[in-house]
């Protein structure tokens, strides 16, 4: 390994989006400082360097850095662009929240900036330690904004459950790398790719090193069986926050995945340790969406919901090829938009983070203000994966790659579960427009920003999921030079 | 008029579009521009049967845009002799269910009616579309307004109905879907494009083990929508809850996509696997004919016992199907369009005293036909055409479907003989104990006859029952043709299982095509 050439040029450019945010949220706490007056507009300025990141994100030049650590390309594009759209879409309804609660301050938006910085660490890296790195960042920021409300126990609790199991997490990752730098020489991807196409044996400690990852793995995609801090994480979080860690950070995790899987697998052929992938999308499918049933607590139930979501994206994992990479993009962009608008709607609701928000609170909702029930009954659907919503073609094309691939029986179960799931998103609706609300019913708060925010979502569900083929192309595209055998 | 189809399509779309702009206080003029919609609706349908060609078998009209052409789906429109009169149906019967609830609906009656807009969008869209995609998400785009309807403006216990009914069909239709995937999928590698065209799937070669496999994927899906017995136990709890206008349109339009898709999709598709299985679903539409027949019977309640009645019907178009005889599968169309008509009529009929007397059952009622002899008589005329009473439409199908049938599947006819029989028994039980006899009860005795927008939406339907039973050739003519099509696609897939199953040629044939094509696709 060479460490001379380490800034190639245009380096600048390359990581331009990072810079704009890092200084932002620097810049955001500086104003907050010292300028009392700029105070109320955060949230704008939040929104605007978001924008300025979004453009960076757009004239970055494709290629390698940093010695081959760094990937700029068609998909790390599109992921920039969810990630700085989800916390877009998270600043916009954090504003009425954040007001609301008594919580507003810099960090807080500055904690999401930096959030995303991470994230696009973690979907750049070609070395797993970039990744881990992303990954730290990533995961320090949600530790603080988790805990963001620190006068309610729940979120209290919240935050260290997710700091301890987090911790723990990166630690098996950590340990995993560990062992396949001793066997492997490297911690660069392409490297390790490399070494497994010029060896056919797979020693245990490479086995206990794979294991170690994909349980870290599990964990920070809440992956039954690693998910039992979700639903409390996600119910303590402030829930904007709880929108913003239920999407993007979780497609952040699965393209990092990608990578990782991809360089072991040697090529896009199933893998050999496909079996472990398959167990924790089926388990993950099954529990969650059978689980899910259970719950009245809205946040919770989307959390169970996630994990089958997650689950089933592991689908794609499992058959990895080029088309179930542009299958997870898709399915990610969705996911990310019904479940930010679900959240959304939930974080409006004039109710103490304290108290639990049930369906009983959205009783009567789609008839009493007729916009936000109109977006919590759009995100329900298209997370049940109904035509013509984003969530059918995510489902849709996610299973018609795993048929493609010879993988029906997981797919079978997919579409089982997703029977289930369906019980579960339509009482919701079934609160929303066939269940009188009584006088104490929780009315949400209706801000320009809010209602900018869920018109996004809905447009964009029902613009993925009628025109889907632009995305498609570009996430295709994006994928194949990602896979490729160097 | 090059898109005649689409317009037809989009116009109720673009009217509950429309509708939602307006405030919710405008109740009139909602109802009244919700009408207008249907019945422009109605009328461009009717410009479609002027330009049908009658005698041609082929699709018609048809209309072609690429929608995701790396997935080959494209937006492709067509009507045929087995599509036609649904369509036309489906037009007709949402301006009468618009009319019919003019004043039942209390609440909401704006979205109750931008709802029954987007459900006329879905029906319309699931039989015009002639891709397997399109048509997928019309069928399931459509239960989302049914839900609602039955879910917001149903009786007590509508919640359970509704989510019964919303779930039944969609496990059946997500199965088809993983089927829909794989035959997607085989086309690709029997020819190396991406398609989910009709036409194109025709075309396949499917070994028969996946046959039997999709067939029932398919099958489970139409078969839950027919309803076919066993799965037929969502459709009494969602009629008996459902309003007055969502049981004629569950009646008279959804189920019917039960039995068109047996004959658009599940018998052309898999001619083999259905030659082998036909038999089971015969007996299941028997069965279903005369279980259907015996329950409703015994129902003390009215529109219970119409919603048997439908499980009863309904098994006569699938025996006509699965008997696969030119008669009996155009007298499965034309039945079902009989039943939309008949027990459309039904239905709204026991509406309209519903909202007299907000009850159901027959003992309530008694010597009605000296207090509303207008309604009475419309009553008698639909309860009669129901039955199969020569003269009026029920006869015609039912006839063509026995006589048909009785060629390929003569012990299940004669038993289907009987479901003749036991209808006239319950619906004649049912006229004596509402409308003859004595006035029993007292709060019947000052009941209004019936009002004018109950006959403006009652008399449509009449004279169809008339004019189908004294003229059905008219019908028959335009079904005909894409019928027989059909039964050479059907019977060739049966010649190919013949030779498939000889001794020599079968094994290696689809195992070399499938290497081939995959190096094929390797190499692009």
């Amino acid at each position: 390994m060479t460490l001379t050439p380490l800034l190639e040029p245009n380096w600048m450019r390359a990581i331009l989006p990072e810079i704009v945010l890092s200084l932002s949220g620097i810049a955001l706490i500086l104003i907050d400082a010292f300028f009392p007056r700029i105070r109320p507009y955060l949230s704008q300025l939040t929104v605007l360097a978001l924008l300025g990141t979004g453009f960076a994100v757009m004239r970055a030049p494709g290629g390698t850095y940093f010695g081959a650590t760094w990937e700029i390309s068609g998909l790390t594009l599109l992921f920039d662009l969810l990630f700085v759209g989800a916390t877009l879409l998270a600043t916009l309804f954090s504003r009425e929240y954040l007001s609301r609660e008594g919580l507003e301050g810099a960090e807080y938006y500055a904690l999401l900036l930096w959030g995303t910085v991470g994230m696009m660490m973690m979907a750049k890296g070609l070395d797993l330690l970039v990744v881990i790195l992303g990954l730290e960042m990533l995961s320090i920021c949600l530790f603080v904004l988790i805990g963001a409300h620190r006068k309610i126990a729940i979120s209290n609790e919240a935050s260290l459950k997710y700091f301890l199991m987090g911790a723990f997490a990166t630690g098996f990752i950590l340990y995993g790398t560990a062992l396949m730098y001793g066997m492997t020489g490297s911690t660069s991807l392409t490297q390790i790719g490399q070494w497994f196409r010029g060896t056919d044996q797979a020693g245990p400690l490479l086995t206990i090193a794979v294991v170690l990852v994909m349980g870290g793995i599990g964990f920070k995609l809440a992956l039954v069986p690693f998910h039992g801090w979700a639903p409390d994480v996600y119910q303590g979080a402030p829930t904007p926050v709880t929108a913003w860690l239920s999407t993007a950070p979780k497609a952040a995790t699965l393209v990092a995945l990608v990578r990782i899987w991809h360089g072991l697998s040697g090529g896009p052929e199933p893998a050999a340790w496909g079996g472990l992938v398959a167990t924790l999308a089926v388990l993950s499918m099954v529990v969650g969406n059978l689980v899910a049933i259970a719950q009245r607590d809205l946040k919770r139930m989307l959390a169970y919901s996630g994990i089958a979501h997650v689950g089933t994206m592991m689908i794609a994992i499992y058959v990895l090829r080029p088309e179930s990479v542009a299958a997870i993009t898709i399915y990610a962009f969705t996911y990310t938009l019904m479940n930010i608008g679900a959240f959304g709607v939930v974080s409006l609701l004039r109710k103490s983070q304290n108290d639990p928000q049930t369906l009983d609170d959205v009783a009567g909702l789609g008839f009493r203000h007729p916009f936000h029930g109109l977006a919590l009954a759009v995100c329900m659907i298209s997370l049940a994966g109904v035509p013509p919503t984003a969530g059918f073609i995510a489902k849709f094309y996610l299973f018609k790659v795993a048929i493609e691939a010879g993988a029906t029986w997981i797919a079978l179960v997919g579409i089982l579960a997703s029977i289930v799931s369906v019980y579960y998103y339509l009482r919701v609706v079934y609160y929303l427009y066939m269940k009188e609300g009584d006088e104490l019913a929780v009315e949400p708060d209706r801000g320009v920003f809010s209602t900018a925010a869920l018109a996004i979502a809905i447009i964009g569900i029902f613009v993925i999921g009628i025109f889907p083929t632009p995305l498609f192309r570009g996430a295709l595209e994006a994928a194949t030079l990602v896979l490729r055998v160097p | 008029m090059e898109n005649l189809l689409s317009i037809v399509l989009w116009l109720p779309f673009a009217g509950a579009i429309v509708l939602m702009a307006f405030p919710r206080r405008a109740e009139g003029a909602v109802k009244i521009t919700a009408l207008i919609v249907s019945l422009a609706t109605f009328g461009l349908s009717l410009a479609i049967l002027g330009k049908f060609r009658t005698g041609t078998a082929g699709l018609q009209l048809g209309e072609t845009l690429q929608w995701i052409p790396d997935w080959g789906i494209r937006y492709a429109l067509g009507v045929d002799g087995i599509s036609l009169w649904l369509v036309l149906l489906t037009a007709l019967l949402t301006p009468i269910v618009l009319l019919s609830s003019w004043y039942s609906i209390h609440r909401w009656p704006k979205e109750y009616a931008i709802a029954m807009l987007a459900l006329e969008f879905g029906m319309l869209g699931a039989f015009l579309a002639v891709d397997l995609i399109l048509f997928y998400v019309f069928f399931e785009l459509m239960l989302i307004p049914m839900y609602l309807i039955i879910g917001v403006w149903g009786g007590a216990n509508r919640i359970y109905a509704a989510i019964k009914f919303f779930i039944f069909t969609i496990a059946g239709s997500l199965l088809m879907l993983l089927g829909i995937l794989y035959l997607g999928w085989l086309h690709i590698q029997q020819t190396g494009v991406p398609s989910f065209a009709i036409a194109d799937l025709y075309g396949l070669t499917i070994p028969m083990k996946q046959q039997v496999v999709l067939f029932f994927a398919f099958a489970l899906a139409f078969a839950i929508k027919v309803p076919l017995f066993p799965l037929h136990t969502w459709l009494p709890d969602a009629h008996v809850e459902a309003p007055t206008g969502g049981s004629i349109i569950l009646a008279g339009v959804l189920l019917k996509l039960g039995t068109y898709g047996f004959v658009r999709f599940v018998l052309p598709l898999f001619p083999d696997a259905t030659a082998e299985w036909a038999w089971l679903f015969g007996l299941l539409g028997v069965i279903g004919i005369v279980y259907g027949a015996l329950v409703a019977w015994v129902q003390p309640d009215m529109k219970k016992l119409v919603a048997y009645s439908s499980v009863s019907h309904l098994g006569f178009c699938v025996l006509g199907i699965f008997a696969m005889t030119g008669a009996s599968m155009t007298g499965s169309i034309l039945q079902s369009i009989n039943h939309g008509i008949s027990t459309g009529a039904l239905f709204l009929l026991v509406g309209v005293i519903y909202d007299r007397r907000h009850t159901r059952l027959m003992s309530d009622f008694g010597g009605l036909a000296k207090t509303m002899p207008v309604y009475a008589t419309l009553f008698v005329v639909t309860a009669l055409s129901s039955v199969g009473l020569p003269g009026l439409n029920g006869f015609v199908g039912e006839f063509l479907i026995l006589a048909g049938s009785f060629r390929t599947m003569p012990r299940l006819t004669i038993v289907a003989t009987t479901g003749v029989i036991l209808a006239a028994i319950y619906l004649l039980w049912l006229v004596q104990r509402v409308f003859w006899g004595p006035i029993t009860n007292e709060e019947n005795r000052n009941l209004p006859d019936i009002r004018w927008n109950e006959l403006a939406a009652m008399l449509p339907l009449v004279v169809l029952m008339v004019w189908i039973g004294l003229w059905p050739n008219a019908f028959i003519r335009r079904i005909e043709p894409s019928v027989q099509q059909l039964l050479t696609i059907v019977s060739r897939g049966g010649e190919q299982r013949m030779i498939l199953a000889g001794p020599a040629a079968a094994p290696p044939a689809p195992a070399d095509r499938e290497a081939q094509t995959r190096s094929n696709g390797a190499a692009r």
